[in-house]
């Protein structure tokens, strides 16, 4: 490697971090928090018995798994805009990070739920609580549980795909990178750059996941 | 304190229970034995609604319940009946999440609203009962069977039921962990409690029963004390059930 391409690897990165810190990580934080909620509500909507909640539940799971997020995003910001909707890319960003992972993670909530036996739902009907305090107290802390290796694996994703954001005008990290490519002509270099960083933050978190689980592990073995 | 008249229910098209009548004084013993897929255990689930009857009477206490074709309790009485009664099961169900102390806490704090501190030491008290006073703190998984099921006894003692129900409570057990159990309900009964249980524990049943009933096919084909059910069966099918029972104990 030259100097010159030492010197734009170096000149990039404090913009590149600067991006992904002020960009890409307020995305994937705000989407998944508001995603985990939609998921949620969506998963126990799909194992309710109320037929209406149900079907609307399973029809918004299958236009959001069926569908590619790219053309999901598009749609919301370059498809709204004729029928009187104009998003700022950031909102627009949001809104279609948080459908997919609430979409996603309905299933995975709903399977973590499913996987608590019977006998559990049976210890707190005995014990005279509602269905809604079974499923607060009883239910959901263990699904909780069962849920976190999947969810990470989600939020891992999600980091990742927030830089289809570019694609709809944010400037998030990897937008940043083709700004810099742009007027430094070093596709390669700035594109391994900017996957390096990637890399890094997807490591931590994984480091995070792992730390999470242990905890988690606490009381297990059943 | 129990009366059940007429109680049947079926799975599709399959009658487990056809017009089951008891009755039990309040603190009797109740066991009821019969062989495997009889409807024991329906019948014991059908005491707090863990099954649901189709067609019958059931009165627990004060309160009378009738179930016929259609027409199901609504949610609020089917939580006052469950509040009348407490469960231990076979396979324990205990909360893994929650420490022995919490297990007892919880119907406690959750469904009788009471205080944290009320409610722990009621719950220290319960656990003191069945010897764990030394465990509270544990999580189910760091207590062996017998441990666990004397925790499920206090759990369901906890929020004063009429009733305590037993559903095989030492069949999942190592045959070394079962005495510590019995020992604990033996006591119970002792101090009064109305317990009904579907055991195998023969033994069991004819030291501490009131009232033994033999279900075989959804129906009792034996009804009466202790000696008369276990010594003197009229009904062919007890007999020969009873005979099993005792072959395999020696």
């Amino acid at each position: 490697m030259d100097d010159r391409k030492i010197q734009i690897f170096m000149d990039s990165l404090l913009p590149l971090l600067k991006a992904g810190v002020a960009y890409t990580v307020p995305l994937t934080l705000i989407s998944f928090a508001l995603g985990l909620v939609l998921a949620i509500l969506t998963a126990l909507a799909r194992l309710s018995k109320i037929s209406v909640l149900k079907a609307a539940a399973g029809f918004y799971v299958w236009i959001i798994r069926g569908t590619p997020l790219l053309v999901q995003l598009f749609i919301i910001f370059y498809g709204l805009p004729s029928v009187g909707i104009t998003l700022d890319p950031f909102i627009a960003a949001i809104i279609g990070f948080t459908l997919s992972v609430g979409a996603y993670g309905s299933e995975i909530v709903r399977a973590a739920i499913q996987s608590i036996p019977a006998g559990q739902w049976e210890a707190a009907d005995s014990i005279g609580m509602t269905r809604t305090q079974a499923l607060r107290r009883i239910i959901m802390p263990q699904a909780a549980r069962v849920s976190v290796p999947p969810l990470a694996n989600s939020f891992i994703s999600l980091v990742k795909d927030t830089s289809l954001a570019a694609s709809i005008t944010y400037v998030e990290m990897f937008r940043k990178a083709q700004e810099i490519t742009a007027t430094t002509y070093e596709p390669l270099l700035l594109y391994s750059e900017v996957a390096l960083i990637y890399l890094l933050f997807c490591t931590v978190l994984s480091a995070l996941q792992h730390y999470l689980e242990r905890r988690l592990a606490r009381f297990s073995a059943r | 304190m129990i009366e059940v008249r007429n109680l049947h229910k079926s799975f599709g098209d399959l009658e487990v229970l056809k017009g089951i009548e008891l009755s039990l004084d309040k603190g009797k013993v109740l066991v009821i034995i019969g062989p495997s897929g009889s409807g024991k255990s329906t019948l014991l689930r059908c005491f707090n609604l863990l099954e649901m009857p189709d067609e019958g009477q059931l009165k627990i206490g004060e309160l009378a319940l009738n179930f016929d074709k259609g027409r199901r309790p609504g949610t609020r009485e089917v939580l006052a009946l469950r509040k009348r009664t407490g469960m231990v099961f076979q396979s324990y169900n205990l909360f893994p999440h929650m420490t022995a102390l919490e297990n007892v806490m919880e119907a406690q704090v959750t469904v009788q609203k009471k205080s944290k501190e009320a409610a722990r030491s009621r719950a220290l008290e319960l656990l003191d009962k069945v010897g764990l006073a030394d465990k509270a703190g544990n999580y189910p998984h760091q207590l062996s069977g017998g441990q666990q099921q004397r925790v499920g006894i206090a759990r369901a003692m906890a929020a004063d039921p009429e009733v305590l129900l037993f559903d095989e409570p030492t069949s999942a057990l190592d045959p070394e962990l079962v005495g510590e159990v019995l020992k604990v309900m033996k006591r119970l009964a002792s101090e009064g409690m109305t317990m009904v249980v579907v055991t195998h524990e023969m033994k069991f049943a004819a030291d501490v029963a009131d009232q033994i009933i033999m279900v075989d096919q959804g129906v009792i084909i034996e009804q009466g004390s202790p000696a008369e059910v276990l010594q003197h069966p009229n009904h062919p099918r007890a007999a020969a059930f009873l005979n099993i029972l005792t072959q395999r104990e020696i």
